[in-house]
């Protein structure tokens, strides 16, 4: 496991993350791996995806109280799915690549399982996205993939789902 | 009840009451992640929400609703290309060529007004519309396994596409 930097700590993600969020998503090439494109699109995504921090389903990572990555669970809203739910994750681009992305959705999977008691969670990643090492090296595995779903400009890339069953993580038993 | 006496039109408002008709019939909503009347409300408020795009279709035989079908048309640019579609034919009209005739209306309505070039579905396992969806030329791409729970048991969710270009 990668060395975490000096002043790393998490937390529940507030409304004010926000403004980091999006700082972070404007930053050059990073929606690319998102649905969504700036402007209006963006907007509308950012509160959907802050909104769960109202349901104390999301964590932020900070660097020396900085904020440095967000991890949200989208909670389900019919019962017969509750048992499940859709990660997001998204690291800021100057702390990629310090063992901060693995961490938080360790924290992430802890508080699906004993907080809402979700057993599985999945991710739906564009394909060449780097947090797919990530999730393999978490015990999520490859459940689907969608060639030609995203288009940009004129260039098709693949969506891919990736699960883990938490029940079946070593770190998360007996917990 | 042959395909060419099958007519098919855009939906209109008012035809919640046929969804939530069919939706209650026995066994379907064991197909459907909705298990409640306030569930079926917002499934059927967020399906009618695409009428006024024109993006839902309903099929009719001797003027009566007898089966709908709705493109979620995505809301961004990067993936308006691709559109996963949902179908519900009411019991009395199963397996009479409903489901192929909406699925044909719903191709050509995807490719000719809103330029989709990849449509797909979700179905649970053990549906027997699986075989409907095959023959139109839908194929596997994936599986979420125990999607749905009820109490002890679960059902995985099979993921199928079909490419229109």
């Amino acid at each position: 496991m990668k060395h975490l930097p000096d002043g790393y700590d998490i937390r529940y993600t507030v409304d004010e993350d926000l403004k980091a969020l999006r700082d972070w998503l404007l930053q050059p090439g990073m929606l690319h791996w998102f649905p969504m494109n700036s402007g209006t699109e963006l907007e509308a995504a950012l509160l959907g995806w802050i909104g769960f921090c109202r349901f104390q389903a999301s964590l932020t990572a900070s660097v020396e109280e900085e904020p440095c990555a967000i991890g949200t669970l989208y909670l389900m809203p019919y019962k017969k799915v509750a048992h499940e739910c859709l990660v997001k994750l998204i690291v800021a681009p100057k702390w990629q690549r310090c063992g901060i992305g693995s961490s938080v959705m360790r924290n992430l999977m802890h508080l699906a399982k004993k907080r809402f008691g979700i057993e599985i969670c999945y991710l739906e990643i564009v394909e060449g996205n780097p947090l797919e090492a990530i999730l393999q090296t978490l015990g999520f595995t490859l459940v689907a993939k969608q060639d030609m779903y995203f288009k940009e400009d004129g260039r098709y890339f693949a969506r891919l789902v990736y699960e883990c069953i938490l029940s079946e993580q070593p770190f998360l038993r007996g917990q | 009840m042959s395909a060419s006496e099958i007519v098919i039109r855009s939906s209109r408002q008012h035809e919640d009451e046929y969804l939530k008709k069919w939706l209650k019939e026995p066994n379907v909503l064991q197909w459907f992640p909705m298990i409640d009347d306030r569930e079926i409300d917002d499934a059927i408020a967020y399906w009618l929400s695409f009428i006024p795009i024109g993006a839902c279709l309903t099929a009719e035989w001797n003027g009566m609703p007898c089966g709908m079908a709705n493109l979620y048309i995505p809301i961004y640019k990067k993936i308006s290309h691709q559109c996963l579609f949902s179908i519900i034919v009411g019991e009395l009209y199963r397996n009479k060529g409903v489901g192929a005739a909406l699925i044909e209306h719903l191709e050509k309505l995807a490719k000719e007004k809103f330029q989709i070039e990849l449509l797909h579905l979700e179905v649970y396992n053990g549906n027997p519309a699986i075989h409907l969806y095959q023959r139109m030329g839908y194929k596997e791409y994936g599986k979420q396994y125990r999607f749905i729970r009820e109490g002890n048991v679960y059902i995985d969710k099979i993921l199928m596409q079909k490419r229109l270009i």
